[in-house]
């Protein structure tokens, strides 16, 4: 009854073409890359495709009206059933809302709306010679909407942070139909301490406090020349401690990345022709900037990393350093190589440790691999204590998935236990609320208090982020 | 169960539903949503094969948008075959709600040559009564594409045997496409009298069939495993080990489908790869045809085949002038039926394409694929640019002085 009155309301607000009303089409908007969504049939109420922010603001009124459910999605490359409708409702999909309204060059900033895809604001920013910095794995499909409701990051982290930092002012609507721009209206300034932070508080909110619907984002000049090292380690804990040698040496790399021996074995599996060495660790060092300040660090690097590691390459050769960056770049999806008919479940997938217990944590998801029995897979930003584990299980046995759904629970709490986060850069979504006291005790009430303020009725992406049990209406 | 091999039902579990194919689909690109991405095929052919859901309308229709032009298997970082999950798909949907219409033609008509022949000859004199019908869009626009058919297909014309112009260096068949031969039988002529004079002995089977490609999108796998059958044996009766072809599709499904036919021994190739690479052509002299020339890559050949430099390396000894198109990779919206049921989709493909195009400012556009040629020249046509689009055979007829 309520879903027939929306569905009335969604055609007034939408053109035919920008609502999708099969069912089957309706499923297709069940999945993200979660392990978890792998196992539901999280299917929405309605889609609809915005393209404005009286659009979304009509929308949310509807929703608010009827006390349904909204969820922004963008391309659905998430890891936590984040973009998914976990209690039905109203799907947003941005992806076709992608207009980088404008390149201030000038003030060095942009203004983009959120279906924007990451690699296609880069490659347009090119032109004026700027980049975005953050640089996800997933950057040939990820959306700007997305990366700013999770706060993502990704290999280059290291050396320019997580989204947030970019983030100069949002346009949010409010999960009343309100609209308010944070960080200042009509603002271009880069700087600005003026009122509450709410840019912040909505960056990485995962959609739970509203619908971000414009993106202002600091840009950077764009580097002139790159260059990568690849060291190959005998012993897993020389890894580590070459990252804080670098780091000591006074050296920011743009990106450090580990493969522990599994994802070597992995890589090496997958694709032969690849021939990583044979080893304990492999690490990855990318250096960025001008020509002349990158062969200094690079050959800093080489000569700092060289008294722990058996062998170390440099080059800043564009072939060569594709070559070396080859074997990182298919590991995530090679770790299925590694037991017949297996698949690579993202789950578990992005815990954060301090960087004094990253060898301790990679040593110890290893103990819990074989405690439960099912083979993992080790890389990740180790340069910020970042680690994709990846286990590889035969999804067609129930017994195993739920032996790994155990596996993935301990390594969530070694994260917890060891000082870090259940996670680093993907999100907490539907898959990781659970731990979201353990990680925050009181200040995980304080985040309910605050989406029980700005969201009474509980509407906007329930089920996500919080611990389970929201205050509000429940839907 | 369906009868759907184990290992396309397996291929859901590869699948890490990433997204990444989000990227590179062309269709994707156009219509954003979810629904026609190709990790949603991928999906829904698990629902089909799984028997979670049943082959309804619904369900065809998602799986009508594709074209088939494999970008999302060639850039899946998990290996996923897209394309075949969609077409074995669409053979389960086609079994489930059947079109009399559509069985009849795919099944009855298309793969017998001389029903084929009296159908598009019907359609070439029915041409002048359609077109007004087309264009107060009560017949479906795609038909205008072809535009006016010639009168007489390239079979007509050319003859069983034709040898090598001095010694014959190899002996080859010539695999006369459908699309060849009733739109661009000028092509045919050029194609063996191109081998010929480098020094092809070349063979031209009577009794072809059309490659099946159209059957095997259209879920009439079976019919199209008959017909490949029949051209292998066709081919071997006349103790042909190497097969040429100019369509870049007949060649792609060839290379497929005859090694499932009992390891042939026959080798498939298209054109440019028998020219540049099994006979080193590039090494000869060419006399330089003055034109300003791009190249345009059908997906059947770049990403069913991975060839992509020997046409470019044909063209740059031939022409005056190369220029290298932007996205030159990216499909031009003209897979087969697609146009037929998603005509402005397709169109808007195009028109990307002939946005690149322009860009170039190439007088010429080559591709070797006649699909590809007819979409082209449809969209020159509507925007009204200037450029020509041939095959590449057309302009390696021009430089060796052949006039057909």
């Amino acid at each position: 009854m309520v879903i027939k009155k929306i569905n009335a309301g969604l055609k007034e607000i939408y053109p035919a073409g920008r609502m999708l009303t099969g069912s089957l089409e309706k499923r297709m908007y069940s999945y993200d890359s979660s392990f978890y969504a792998r196992f539901h049939n999280f299917i929405p109420d309605a889609v609809v495709l915005p393209r404005s922010t009286a659009e979304v603001s009509a929308t949310v009124k509807l929703a608010a009206e009827h006390g349904i459910p909204v969820v922004p999605r963008g391309a659905g490359s998430g890891e936590t059933c984040g973009c998914l409708a976990v209690r039905g409702g109203i799907v947003l999909d941005f992806s076709s809302w992608d207009t980088v309204e404008e390149v201030d060059t000038e003030n060095m900033q942009v203004f983009a709306r959120p279906g924007v895809v990451h690699y296609r604001l880069n490659e347009h920013l090119a032109g004026f010679g700027l980049f975005f910095p953050p640089d996800p794995g997933s950057t040939r499909m990820c959306t700007l909407g997305g990366m700013v409701a999770n706060n993502s990051s990704g290999l280059r982290a290291v050396k320019y942070g997580t989204t947030e930092q970019y983030v100069l002012g949002l346009e949010v609507v409010l999960p009343d139909g309100r609209i308010i721009e944070t960080g200042g209206v009509n603002c271009r300034a880069l700087k600005n301490v003026s009122g509450l932070n709410l840019t912040k508080l909505f960056v990485g909110s995962e959609g739970i406090l509203g619908v971000i619907t414009r993106i202002r984002l600091r840009v950077w000049p764009r580097p002139q020349a790159r260059g990568l090292a690849m060291a190959v380690f005998t012993d897993l804990e020389a890894a580590p401690a070459a990252v804080l040698d670098v780091y000591q040496a006074g050296i920011l790399p743009s990106g450090i990345e580990i493969l522990d021996s599994s994802a070597i074995h992995a890589v090496n599996l997958y694709n032969p022709a690849i021939n990583l060495p044979d080893a304990e660790a492999i690490l990855i060092f990318e250096v960025n900037g001008n020509p002349a300040g990158v062969a200094w660090e690079g050959q800093k690097i080489v000569g700092i990393v060289e008294k722990r590691a058996s062998r170390v390459e440099w080059s800043t050769a564009p072939e060569r350093m594709a070559e070396l960056w080859r074997g990182r770049s298919v590991v995530a999806v090679a770790a299925a190589r590694l037991r017949p008919g297996g698949s690579r479940i993202f789950a578990g997938e992005d815990i954060s440790v301090p960087l004094n217990r990253v060898t301790e944590a990679l040593r110890r998801i290893k103990e819990l691999g074989r405690q439960y029995a099912i083979t993992v897979v080790n890389y990740g930003h180790i340069g910020d204590g970042n680690i994709h584990t990846a286990p590889v299980i035969n999804l067609d046995n129930p017994e195993e998935v739920a032996r790994a759904n155990a596996l993935v629970d301990a390594i969530h709490r070694l994260a917890i236990e060891l000082g870090g986060s259940t996670t680093g850069e993907h999100g907490v979504g539907a898959v990781r609320n659970q731990y979201a006291v353990d990680e925050h005790g009181t200040a995980a009430e304080i985040m309910r208090q605050i989406k029980a303020t700005l969201d009474p009725k509980n509407i906007m992406n329930p089920g996500k982020l919080l611990p389970p049990g929201e205050v509000g209406t429940i839907v | 169960m369906s009868e759907v091999p184990a290992v396309l039902q397996e291929y859901h579990l590869r699948c890490v539903r990433c997204g990444q194919c989000r990227s590179v689909c062309p269709v994707f690109k156009e219509i954003r949503t979810e629904t026609v991405s190709p990790r949603s095929k991928v999906f829904l052919a698990h629902l089909l094969f799984s028997g979670a859901i049943k082959a309804d309308d619904e369900a065809a229709s998602l799986l009508s948008h594709c074209l088939l032009c494999r970008a999302c298997t060639v850039e899946c970082p998990s290996a996923v075959p897209v394309h075949e999950l969609v077409t074995a798909a669409r053979a389960l949907a086609a079994k489930k709600s059947p079109s009399q219409l559509k069985k009849l033609f795919y099944n009855q008509i298309w793969p017998s040559p001389a029903r084929l022949s009296f159908s598009v000859s019907l359609f070439r004199h029915c041409q002048g009564l359609l077109e007004p019908a087309v264009s107060l869009n009560l017949l479906p626009p795609a038909l205008s594409l072809p535009g006016r058919l010639p009168r007489r297909p390239a079979r007509a014309s050319l003859p069983a045997h034709t040898p090598a112009s001095g010694k014959a260096k190899m002996r080859v068949g010539y695999f006369l496409g459908c699309a060849t031969n009733f739109l661009f039988p000028d092509t045919a002529r050029n194609t063996v009298a191109v081998l010929a004079r480098l020094g092809c002995e070349v063979v031209l089977p009577q009794d072809l069939k059309c490659c099946g490609l159209p059957q095997l999108a259209a879920g009439a796998e079976k019919t199209a495993a008959h017909m490949a059958a029949a051209n292998l044996e066709a081919f071997r009766r006349l103790g042909v080990k190497v097969v040429v072809s100019d369509c870049a599709s007949c060649t792609a499904t060839l290379k497929e489908s005859f090694p499932q036919n009992g390891g042939s021994g026959i080798k498939v190739c298209d054109l440019s790869e028998l020219l540049v690479n099994l006979m080193e052509v590039t090494k000869l002299d060419f006399k330089p045809v003055n034109k300003i020339v791009t190249y345009h890559d059908p997906c059947h050949l770049a990403n069913a085949q991975s060839i992509t430099a020997a046409p470019r390396n044909l063209l740059r000894r031939i022409c005056t002038e190369f220029r290298e198109m932007p996205g030159a990779a990216e499909c031009c919206g003209g897979g087969g039926a697609f146009v037929l049921h998603h005509y402005d989709t397709g169109m808007a493909i195009l028109d990307k394409k002939i946005s690149n195009l322009k860009k170039t400012g190439a007088e010429t556009a080559a591709t070797l694929c006649p699909n590809c040629i007819m979409q082209l020249r449809h969209g020159l046509l509507k925007h009204g640019a200037g450029i020509e689009v041939v095959s590449v055979v057309q302009l390696l007829a021009a430089s060796l002085g052949i006039t057909s």
